[in-house]
């Protein structure tokens, strides 16, 4: 049996649908954006947007709109999904007590009927009495809006008109009514319908207008008092409304199509129109006013606003404010301006909104060599194409180092060297012995001397107290040195010449420990720190802190006074709570083992005071306490590194967060109420603290064994992304390791023109720091179009006309810079690319497959694999080969070529004379798309035939076919999981999982792989890769025994990951996921098991062999009762081998540890 | 002139509330958003008001049906003015349609 996990690791980032309206309340103005299945609601607020909540929906959100109805104040959401499950929903309470409440629903799909070509289609009448839905040829689904009746027949009427582009309700009109774009064999025509609702039928035609542009496809319906419709085409725009109609052909909308709209005024006299190619428009209806008092419209105006993210969607928000969703590149609130700037554009981007989407191939590699992967996407299409670096992790970026080694602590302060006491101007070193400083003096460090400060000692702590002084504490004493004259003001020394061995200091407190005894001062007057008040405590001291954590004093900590102290002790190994001033224990937290505590922490995260004890072996225990008694609560343990960790907060985006250095340096920040533990792209950190100086602002100085470092931090989140724009599309890459470089194949749009082909825009390909090109030439085949130019055929591309132009990028692995380009032969497409050492010959080469693309033809006949070699700045072709189609796919075999050519598979090996030449094949494909390997064996993906798997004999240098899926899927991506277990994505998104019977009995049932796993995913899989974005170490140290890692990207840009799960915990986790369907009530009332069933067009089947990684981690937002509802009576293996009872406690490690393997 | 004709296409942009927008601040070095909405997670049970059924009558049936009623309509009014008419004669009529 398979048993797998899949989870998502980055949500879907493609905007789909976006709505504005006063959904949450009625004074509030939201934003809903539908991503796939998601949908995020924002408040418009002075600030911008508000981030308010995300909601899933268990079903692809194939139509979204809001409406307001009657006498409501409040808008509706109406939600279609694409299984046909019809929603509308209401939100009621604010804040954290919002809720969103199904008011209707059901399924409305027909047992027959033949989905449209065009798409679903939802409608509402603007007087709110119908919904109208086109879901099949031939027919429109009414839903009568009645608000009292519990139950709502929806009804079909047949529609005379098969093939509708687009259908709209009209304004102002006394029976609902419909206009229509609809195409027969003369072309386009658009006409009105009046639909009866008490006979349900199509009652009349109040008007038509036949032969309308050909490429029409899109209809704005215009509010009252024009009333009427806009036809969108690809070259005009008309205004019609029975009586009259206005058409212009302005050439600014020719260049590319208009595919959406956003209405701007309340009456319809403005309208934002966005097409393809990332121009908004503004469209104005210019009005007459006639004798009788009523308007209509005069004249249509357009007038380009200028550029933006390629846009599905848009929608106008407020004070000239628009947001623009984009499924191709990121998406974007941009402000409408009065005033053009220097490009002539009215637009200004004020956000952009981070897109993945469409992951269309990727690749793992460990770039910063520190046993963690990085994921390299190709993302977006056309001009918002670019290539996506995905880490795990929070990265530090290097500014500036010294050689410095024995760092024993390090801290910043503003001693007013250049007049400016408000940022940082120096760093003091504590080394064994000694202590220096360092002087900041722009981007420069000098050594300098403060003679109040013991320069002679370690020092323990050292910083800015009170208004103007510094506090040093060192062995022997507690030092007070003042800002303004460098010199000392007073002192504090132990009683009996004691050495102090741990301290901790906040603005104006100090604890100091020596030993056993532990002594609390205070500051006073800004010259003196005077003993409070001294304890001996049971053990030796060996941590402390006393950070101020009032919950009310969170935003102004440099005068919050700590309340109460933490303290960890040698020997019995605890952590213990003191009472300040007085240092009465009030709390006291045995944390077990025989591993010193070696730093803590009270840090509020989020408003919730948490307390944190690194232990010298590299874990950390994590407690929240209450935020009045302060009691410690909710014990957890995670583990860090291996060596001592030591605890530092600093803040970032006016957050706190916490650096734990250690061997595996780590961020600890909140997110969602939830502590996150993020790695940091360093080997090795000893100390740490915050710097903010005039040349280093917002920074951290980071001190290893041997070097001190001045970096900035990333952004605190938990996948950092960096995009590195092309402009083109990106389809392939391949990691070639020895030139530290990518191989990229992109596409581009280029016009043809008289004198040849034009690039539409400048992008990566054009702008390459060198270029070559495949000729026909000097190629071993001709490029057909070339020959059919000079036969005269007429075949050959007009002028004006786009084509597709292929190039193979070099791209540098550090900078990201294009580094070459190579561009392909004219009507040749590279399709696939690989990076590899072949037979014996010791350079890699970049291995590219190619078709030659003739319209008139089925399917490709010719194409190439081509040897690309890059060293020393320069591409050569090794060599090329011609092959009789389109080579899909290629991977490397045991130093040959293993290549898909249609239906063919293929392998080249390479001779000594730097020819590929072809040692077998396999036939019996319909198209083969996609190859992956593992030993001999080799995986096959289908166009439509599902997967089959291939063994190469090595001795008989051919191919056996082993075994094959019957199913009828159509595959979009497939993956070896193991040597018998295999998985497939196909295109109606869904997972599947087979596998080979090797101990079959019968010599068919071998042949046969049993479809073992099942799972509706809801998204397209593009690409499969084995990695992790984790570091290798993380998955050791965590409780859950998940094998293995299969990383995927979407065509709505998630990344998701697929793991297998031992039986034993499969079928826990199993029950966990039914309890947890029973617990969450979803949005719409579709069920859980309705939603990840594989769906098909041809099937439905239960979910089998998958556990919903993404139901069961939510776990981890229920409230407390919740979750006791989910664990209440579940049994778990207590790792002996025995059942119990697990506890809240127990699902939550369990389920902590699986989050933690994305 | 075309620069004017622009700005006249954009003056007096609706305005639901004059404050929106007005503190917008992004830094001018990222304007890449990070923020995300917190995840809904409904474990309230709101019983569902209305419920959506597709009739169940076959679209041809009804309209037929709605045919048959006002065929039967006209009849029955046709029937009133020739009340004194021959049964007999009735289901011959029917069978030459």
């Amino acid at each position: 049996m398979a048993h797998n996990y899949v989870v998502t690791a980055h949500k879907q980032t493609a905007v789909t649908s976006c709505v504005t309206g006063n959904f949450t309340s009625s004074n509030d103005l939201n934003l809903i954006v539908a991503k796939n299945y998601r949908l995020e609601i924002y408040l418009v607020t002075p600030e911008g947007l508000r981030p308010l909540k995300e909601v899933g929906i268990y079903g692809k959100i194939a139509v979204m709109k809001l409406y307001k109805s009657g006498n409501d104040k409040k808008d509706s959401l109406f939600i279609l999904t694409a299984r046909y499950n019809a929603m509308i929903l209401e939100c009621s309470g604010e804040g954290e007590n919002m809720e969103i409440i199904t008011r209707t629903q059901g399924n409305v799909a027909d047992k027959i009927g033949k989905p449209s070509e065009t798409g679903i289609i939802a409608i509402i009448d603007p007087d709110c009495r119908v919904i109208g839905l086109r879901l099949y040829d031939g027919l429109l689904k009414i839903i009568p809006l009645e608000k009292d009746s519990s139950e709502i027949k929806a009804y079909n009427i047949r529609i005379e008109e098969l093939c509708i582009q687009d259908i709209a309700f009209l304004y102002g009109c006394a029976n609902p009514t419909v206009v229509i774009i609809h195409q027969d064999a003369h072309g386009r025509h658009v006409k009105t319908r009046e639909i009866s609702l008490r006979d349900k039928e199509f009652a009349k035609t109040s008007w038509k207008q036949d032969n309308v542009e050909t490429e029409a496809s899109m209809l704005l319906p215009v509010p009252e008092p024009y009333g009427g419709a806009l036809i969108i085409g690809q070259e005009s725009i008309t205004y019609h409304n029975g009586q009259n109609y206005v058409t212009i052909a302005p050439p600014i909308i020719k260049q590319s199509t208009i595919t959406c709209y956003g209405k701007v005024d309340p009456n319809g006299s403005r309208y934002l129109l966005g097409d393809l190619a990332g121009h908004l428009f503004m469209l104005v209806l210019e009005k007459e006013e006639k004798m009788d008092g009523t308007v209509t419209v005069r004249d249509i105006k357009i007038e380009l606003l200028g550029e933006v993210s390629i846009p599905e969607c848009l929608t106008y928000l407020d004070n000239g404010v628009v947001f623009i969703g984009s499924r191709f590149g990121d998406s974007q609130l941009v402000k409408l301006n009065v005033t053009p700037d220097e490009n002539n554009s009215y637009v200004t981007v004020m956000e952009t909104f981070t897109n993945l989407a469409p992951i269309v191939d990727m690749t793992i590699v460990d770039l910063d060599r520190q046993g963690q992967g990085q994921l390299v996407t190709c993302s977006g299409a056309y001009k918002e194409g670019s290539l996506r670096i995905i880490r795990n992790g929070i990265g530090i970026h290097e500014q500036a180092s010294i050689d410095l080694p024995g760092i024993k602590g390090i801290w910043a302060l503003k001693m007013g060297f250049s007049g400016n006491q408000s940022v940082d101007d120096s760093v003091v070193l504590s080394f064994v012995g000694q202590t220096r400083v360092l002087m900041l003096n722009g981007e420069e460090m000098e050594e300098t001397e403060i003679p109040g400060l013991i320069a002679d000692q370690q020092t323990f702590f050292c910083g800015n107290v009170g208004k103007d002084s510094v506090l040093q504490i060192t062995t022997g004493s507690v030092r007070l040195i003042s800002v303004n004259t460098k010199q000392k003001l007073s002192d504090w020394t132990p009683p009996d010449g004691k050495m102090l061995n741990v301290v901790a200091c906040n603005h104006g407190q100090v604890l100091c420990a020596a030993g056993r005894d532990l002594y609390y001062l205070e500051m006073e007057d800004d010259t003196q720190v005077i003993l409070k008040s001294h304890v001996t405590l049971d053990y030796e001291v060996a941590c402390l802190d006393l950070t101020p954590i009032s919950v009310t004093s969170q935003q102004n900590t440099s005068i919050a006074k700590a309340e109460v102290c933490a303290v960890g002790l040698w020997t019995d190994i605890s952590a213990r709570l003191l009472k300040l001033p007085t240092l009465e224990e009030f709390h006291k937290e045995p944390l077990g083992g025989e591993i010193i505590p070696r730093s803590i922490l009270m840090a509020l995260f989020e408003g919730t005071p948490y307390l944190l004890v690194a232990l010298g072996d590299g874990s950390l225990f994590y407690f929240s306490m209450n935020p009045v008694t302060k009691l410690l609560g909710d014990r957890k343990k995670v583990t860090l590194g291996t060596q001592p960790t030591v605890l530092r907060p600093f803040r970032s985006q006016s957050t706190v967060n916490v650096f734990a250095c250690s061997d595996r340096p780590t961020v600890i920040y909140s997110s969602n109420h939830k502590l996150v533990f993020s790695n940091v792209n360093l080997k090795e950190v000893a100390h740490m603290c915050p710097l903010n100086s005039e040349a280093y602002p917002d920074s951290l100085v980071l001190a290893t064994d041997t070097a001190v470092t001045i970096g900035t931090i990333d952004e605190i989140q938990k996948l950092h992304i960096r995009t590195v724009p092309l402009g083109e599309s990106p389809r392939r890459i391949a990691y070639q390791e020895n030139t530290q470089t990518f191989g990229v194949i992109t596409s581009r749009v280029d016009i043809v023109e008289s004198s040849g082909l034009t690039p539409a825009r400048q992008s990566a390909s054009t702008q390459a720091q060198s270029v070559s090109s495949s000729s026909s030439l000097g190629s071993a085949i001709k490029a057909p179009v070339s020959t059919r130019d000079s036969c005269g055929s007429g075949g050959g591309a007009e002028i004006g006309q786009e084509i597709e132009v292929y190039n193979l990028l070099i791209v540098d692995q550090h900078s990201f810079a294009v580094l070459h380009a190579h561009q392909f032969m004219q009507n040749e497409y590279a399709l696939s690319i690989v990076s590899t050492r072949l037979g014996d010959d010791v350079n890699p080469y970049y291995v590219v497959g190619t078709a030659l693309v003739v319209p008139e033809e089925s399917e490709p006949k010719q194409g190439r694999i081509v040897l690309f070699q890059w060293s020393d700045g320069k591409l050569t072709t090794v060599a090329e080969k011609e092959v009789k189609g389109a080579c899909y796919s290629l991977v490397d075999f045991n130093a040959k070529i293993l290549a898909a050519i249609n239906n063919v598979v293929r392998l080249y090996e390479w001779t000594a004379e730097k020819e590929l030449r072809l040692e077998c094949s396999n036939f019996n494909h319909i198209i083969a798309l996609y190859l992956k390997r593992k030993g001999d064996f080799i995986l096959v993906g289908d166009l439509m035939r599902s997967i089959t798997l291939l063994q190469y004999k090595t001795m008989e240098g051919s191919f056996e076919e082993m075994a094959r899926d019957s199913n009828p899927n159509w595959m979009s991506a497939v993956e070896i999981l193991d040597d018998d277990t295999f998985l497939g994505a196909e295109n109606s998104f869904n997972l599947f999982v087979c596998q080979k019977d090797s101990a079959a009995t019968t010599e068919e049932e071998r042949q046969q792989l049993t479809e073992v796993g099942r799972f509706h995913l809801g998204d397209m899989v593009n690409v499969f890769r084995h990695g992790s974005l984790v570091m290798d170490h993380a998955a050791e140290t965590l409780s859950t025994p998940t094998q293995g890692c299969v990383l995927f990207g979407t065509v709505h840009g998630a990344i998701g990951v697929v793991t297998q799960l031992p039986t034993e915990f499969y079928h826990f986790l199993s029950e966990v996921q039914t309890r947890m369907a029973r617990v969450i009530k979803p949005v719409g009332k579709i069920e859980h098991s309705f939603w990840r069933s594989f769906a098909t067009e041809r099937k439905v089947e239960p979910c089998e062999g998958f556990i919903d990684g993404d139901l069961i981690e939510s776990f981890l937002d229920l409230s407390s009762d919740k979750m006791k509802e989910v664990a209440n009576g579940l049994q778990m293996d207590d790792g002996s081998g025995m059942k119990r009872e697990a506890t809240v406690e127990d699902i939550i490690k369990l389920i902590e540890d699986l989050t933690r393997i994305h | 002139m075309k620069m004017t004709a622009t700005a006249d296409f954009l003056k007096g942009l609706p305005c639901y509330n004059e404050n929106n927008f007005t503190r917008f601040h992004s830094d001018a070095s990222s304007k890449v958003s990070v923020k995300r909405p917190s995840v809904y997670l409904p474990t309230k049970e709101y019983p569902s008001e209305q419920i959506i059924v597709t009739e169940k009558t076959n679209i041809l049936l009804r309209y037929l049906h709605q045919q048959w009623e006002r065929k039967n309509k006209k009849r029955e009014s046709a029937n009133e003015v020739e009340e004194g008419g021959s049964a007999k004669k009735r289901p011959r009529l029917d069978t030459s349609v």
